[in-house]
Order: structure tokens, then C-alpha cells, then sequence
């Protein structure tokens, strides 16, 4: 098989460069179809880790934001 | 030349440059946590404005608005570049000694010593030749003074300073994974708690109507608003396009969400070990195996490419239409006094504002973009993955050290079994992540979508690291302790 692609590529490398895309969501779809996806309880348990910890960053990020806020009235 | 080496130019340096120097003990997991933090939060507060800009309102615009969401950068402040130098420095660097085009024996410690010095030191040029870029360009103003020209690369490149020895402080292991992602992480968690909550009132409109930042909080205000009525106020919440709209949000919210779904994708290796018989487990293989750093490395590109372009339409042709420079490369058009979007040639590299808008008038932006996105995605995955140490070849060596192997195979052929997995899931993972920003640029987040994909990929890559850390070392954190949470993670 891969000779024959190979044989292919030599005569025609047009059609080799065209080959490569498709070949590329070939085997990529088939990694993803042996992948192990999360279920419904792992996914919100995520959700919720990623999500709380994102807004408790965001929260206390943007308390410094604000502390800007009449810093810059009085620089400016 | 034979025997040159890149990073023997940087030796005069090596005793000039501060350098953080590595912790003598291991940092206990509270310190950790608090390092990084404490860094990421000085970052956020270090975003001042500039002192010595004109007052006037100034011809040159922003060039790089939809760049700066996924460097944590903000106009007209100190960082004002946000974390980009340090990023693609560091980045760029380690790309070209994995590919071996800068030699560096990382092995030797006076080579690693070096090489260090010189990713600080190509940053901090970054950071002055950006500096003088948007001087010199008008973007702070015309005909400045030769002491507000000192003081502005007193300020940018200062406080750009601050940022690489900080982001130092975090990669030498008193904070948890690398420094720029982290602060990364922080900043674009704030901005998305700012755009959706955020209640400080900013004046739009020639009446002198005053709008809250956040979109949820812009709605609330709007329903109760007297100058608008009900449904109007509603509308207009989804709508706006001066400031984050209702739209937006729901739309990095949906992002972020799939990138965690994406996240934990994985195959199952089954593994067994070959000491003990009848020991079987699995190893999980990534789908997202190099993480956000595809999609940051597309923006690294694009960053470079449209200031280059910037550098060649303000500095060299003036932005005008009819000098011949404009004519090959195009030119800025101001867009509602904020910002500056390229024409013809550099609008194929620039997402379009809005879905619609896009598609009417600049229908080729679609496929170049995206294809720009993919390729360098793909690429720098399939590079990445080679060079890094989580590399199949590596993988294997780890594999024999801890006397594990695949069921069913031979110790021998396990780097191979390995090498057929580890590339296609990182590349397929970064076609994904890129398909996302791009999706998210399409409709028209301005640089907040890929932001969001950087953001929640490296988010959850450092959720997972603390909550190692913390299984490993955790047991006596006080911090644990305040927060009565045995192992919430």
C-alpha cells in the first residue's frame, strides 16, 4: 500500500499534497473515535472545577482592577 | 562560521542580567500556590496608565486590538505588550534549539545558563523594539518630546522588565507549571469576569450616556434604565458592539465549556508492569497534547506579521492610500475611533468584526485565516510534540524506568506503538483548538475567543498540576486547612 502511494507521489505530487489533508482527517477521526469521551458526571464535575476556579481568579483580578480605577483619577 | 553558537554572543551578559535564582529546598505547596498568585496579581496591578502620552486624541490607532486578548496586553498602559515578548521569546527559542538551529547542549549547565540569559535577553529587546515601534509611529502621539520619547522607554521597557523576571520566578519552581502561561491564565480569567460583571461605568455615545462594562450588569442596568425602553434596553444589551454584549459572552462561555470537553479526551493505554504479574492499569494519552500552545504560537505569527506590517505602513509609508508602499501592502482604516483594521493584502490575516460584515467584504478572509491557523497549529503540534519531553521516545524511556509496558507488547516495541499515537493526537488536537478560535474570531470576539481557548487549556493544565502537588504535598497545607477543603480537586 504504501509503495503503491509512494509510486503515486512520484509521478504526480500534485496529487500527493492533495492526499495529505485527507489523510491527516482520517486518521484523525479515527483517534478521536477510539478516544475515551467524558460522561455527563465527569464533564460537570470539570465544568465546575475549571469554571470555580476561573471565576474565583477572575473575581480577585478584577478587585485589583478596580483599585485602579481611583488610582487613575488620581495620576491622570 | 564553523562553531559559532547563537547563545555565546549573549556571554558579556550573563553577570549583568539579574537573575532569579532557584529555590534551595523544595517550596511547600502553600508557598507555591501564594508565589503564584501573588505574581500573576502584581501583573494585573502593573497595568498603569502611561505617563507622557499626548492628551490630544492621536491619528494612529490601535493596530493590534484583536491580538491583545490572548497576551494579557492593554492599550496605553505600562503593558501596553502585555506578556508577548516573554512568551514568543521563550517559545521561539526552545523551538529553534529543538529543531537544532540554534545549538544549545542542554546537558551542559553553562549552556543551559546561557541559552537562559538569552531568552531574557531577546525578550527585553522585544520589548524596546515594540516600544519604539508604536513612539515613533504616532501612537502616543505626534512630535514628542525627546524626554517623553526616554520616559515612555523608560516605562515600557521597564515594566516589561518586571514581567520576564516574574514570569522567571514562577518557571524556576516557586509556582506551579510555566510563568507566562499562568499570568496568562489570570489575566484572561479577569478580563472574562470584567466583560461579564464588571460594573464600572464607561461613557459612550457624543450624549454622555453611561454604560456598564460587564454584559450582565449593562442588562440589569438597561431594563432599568429611564432613557431606554424595556425591549430596547434588552436589545441593546445583546447588541452593543462598543463593549462586551451579551452575545459575546454566551459565545466564549460556550468556548470555554468545549474546550473542557475537549480536554479530557483521551485513549486508554492499557498498561501492565513487568515486575509484579497480574498488575494492569491504564495510561491516559492526550488529545490535547500540547495544549493551548498551538493556538498561542498562531497568535505569536500573527502578532509578528501585523507588526511588521505596521512598522512598514505607519513608519515607512505613512498610512497614506497614494504613496506606493500603501499601494503593495494597503493601508489602516480607523474603525469607530478605536481601533486600526488593515486593508486588502493584511485583512486576510485579520478577523472581521462581526459574522456578516465579514462575509460581505471580505469573503477570502475565511479561507486564509483559517487555513493560516491550521497549518501553524498543526506544525508547531507536530513539532512540539517531538522536541518536548513528553515525546514518544521519552515516553518509552519513562515507561522502562518505571518497569511498565503495554499489554501486549514488547518492551521493544513500545516507542513505536507510541510513536503512532502521540503525534496524531496532538496535531488532531490542535486542528480542533484552532477550529474553536477560529469559529470564536468568525464571530466576532476580537481576539477574546482565542484568548478564551489559550485561557481554559492552560487553566485546566495548571488545575491539574496544583491538584498533584497537592495530593503529593498537600497533607499538611494550612492554606487547605483555612480553606476547609480536604481535596476538592
Amino acid at each position: 500500500m504504501a509503495k503503491v502511494n509512494e509510486k503515486k507521489g512520484a509521478v504526480n505530487p500534485v496529487e500527493k499534497l492533495a492526499e495529505a489533508p485527507v489523510e491527516f482527517v482520517r486518521e484523525g477521526s479515527q483517534f478521536l473515535s477510539k478516544c475515551k469521551k467524558p460522561d455527563m458526571k465527569e464533564y460537570t464535575k470539570i465544568i465546575k472545577a475549571v469554571g470555580i476556579g476561573f471565576v474565583a481568579v477572575g473575581i480577585i483580578g478584577y478587585a485589583i482592577k478596580l483599585v485602579h480605577i481611583p488610582i487613575r483619577y488620581l495620576i491622570v | 562560521m564553523a562553531g559559532f553558537r547563537l547563545i555565546d554572543v549573549v556571554k558579556p551578559f550573563l553577570p549583568i542580567l539579574p537573575e532569579v535564582e532557584a529555590p534551595f529546598e523544595k517550596v511547600s505547596f502553600d508557598d507555591k500556590l501564594v508565589y503564584t498568585i501573588i505574581s500573576a496579581l502584581i501583573y494585573i496591578f502593573s497595568q498603569f496608565p502611561l505617563a507622557g502620552v499626548s492628551k490630544e486624541e492621536t491619528v494612529v490607532k490601535d493596530p493590534i486590538y484583536f491580538l491583545r486578548g490572548v497576551f494579557g496586553a492593554e492599550p496605553k498602559t505600562l503593558l501596553e505588550f502585555g506578556i508577548f515578548p516573554v512568551f514568543s521569546s521563550g517559545l521561539i527559542l526552545q523551538l529553534l534549539a529543538g529543531l537544532k538551529l540554534i545549538k544549545v547542549n542542554f546537558k551542559v549547565q553553562q549552556d543551559r545558563e546561557l541559552f537562559q540569559t538569552l531568552t531574557k535577553l531577546v525578550a527585553l529587546l522585544q520589548y524596546f523594539i515594540l516600544a519604539n515601534i508604536f513612539i515613533f509611529s504616532g501612537y502616543y502621539g505626534e512630535d514628542l518630546s525627546i524626554v517623553q520619547i526616554g520616559l515612555l522607554n523608560l516605562q515600557l521597557v521597564g515594566a516589561g522588565f518586571v514581567v520576564i523576571l516574574m514570569s522567571e520566578v514562577i518557571d524556576k519552581g516557586f509556582g506551579f507549571a510555566s510563568g507566562c502561561m499562568t499570568i496568562n491564565t489570570v489575566v484572561i480569567a479577569t478580563n472574562l469576569v470584567a466583560d461579564t460583571f464588571g460594573f464600572s461605568q464607561i461613557a459612550v455615545g457624543s450624549d454622555g450616556n453611561k454604560e456598564a462594562q460587564g454584559s450582565i450588569i449593562n442588562l440589569l442596568q438597561g431594563l432599568r434604565s429611564k432613557h431606554k425602553t424595556f425591549f430596547g434596553g434588552l436589545l441593546s444589551a445583546f447588541n452593543r458592539d462598543y463593549l462586551p454584549n451579551l452575545n459575546t459572552t454566551l459565545i466564549v462561555l460556550a468556548i470555554g465549556a468545549s474546550v473542557c470537553y475537549l480536554q479530557s479526551f483521551r485513549l486508554e493505554l492499557p498498561i501492565r508492569s513487568t515486575k509484579a504479574r497480574g498488575v494492569s492499569n491504564v495510561y491516559p494519552i492526550r488529545l490535547l497534547h500540547v495544549g493551548g500552545l498551538s493556538v498561542a504560537f498562531s497568535y505569536i505569527l500573527l502578532f509578528t506579521i501585523h507588526i511588521a506590517a505596521f512598522v512598514v505602513i505607519q513608519l515607512i509609508g505613512k498610512n497614506d492610500p497614494s504613496s506606493i508602499v500603501c499601494k503593495i501592502f494597503g493601508h489602516y482604516e480607523s474603525v469607530s475611533n478605536l481601533f486600526y483594521t488593515p486593508t486588502f493584502p493584511l485583512s486576510l490575516l485579520t478577523p472581521p468584526k462581526s459574522l456578516f460584515s465579514g462575509l460581505l467584504q471580505q469573503p477570502l478572509t475565511f479561507f486564509v485565516y483559517t487555513a493560516f491557523m491550521l497549518v501553524t497549529g498543526i506544525w508547531f503540534a507536530d513539532v512540539w510534540q517531538g522536541m518536548s519531553g513528553s515525546s514518544a521516545r521519552d515516553l518509552a524511556l519513562q515507561f522502562k524506568e518505571q518497569d511498565i509496558t503495554l499489554t501486549g507488547r514488547r518492551e521493544q516495541g513500545v516507542a513505536k506503538e507510541l510513536e503512532k499515537v502521540i503525534p496524531v493526537a496532538s496535531t488532531t488536537g490542535a486542528a480542533l483548538l484552532a477550529i474553536l478560535a477560529i469559529v470564536g474570531e468568525f464571530l466576532g470576539l476580537k481576539g477574546k475567543g482565542a484568548g478564551m481557548v489559550v485561557g481554559v487549556a492552560t487553566g485546566f493544565s495548571l488545575l491539574e498540576l496544583i491538584s498533584i502537588d497537592y495530593q503529593q504535598s498537600g497533607g499538611q497545607s494550612a492554606l487547605a486547612q483555612v480553606l476547609g477543603a480536604p481535596g476538592r480537586f
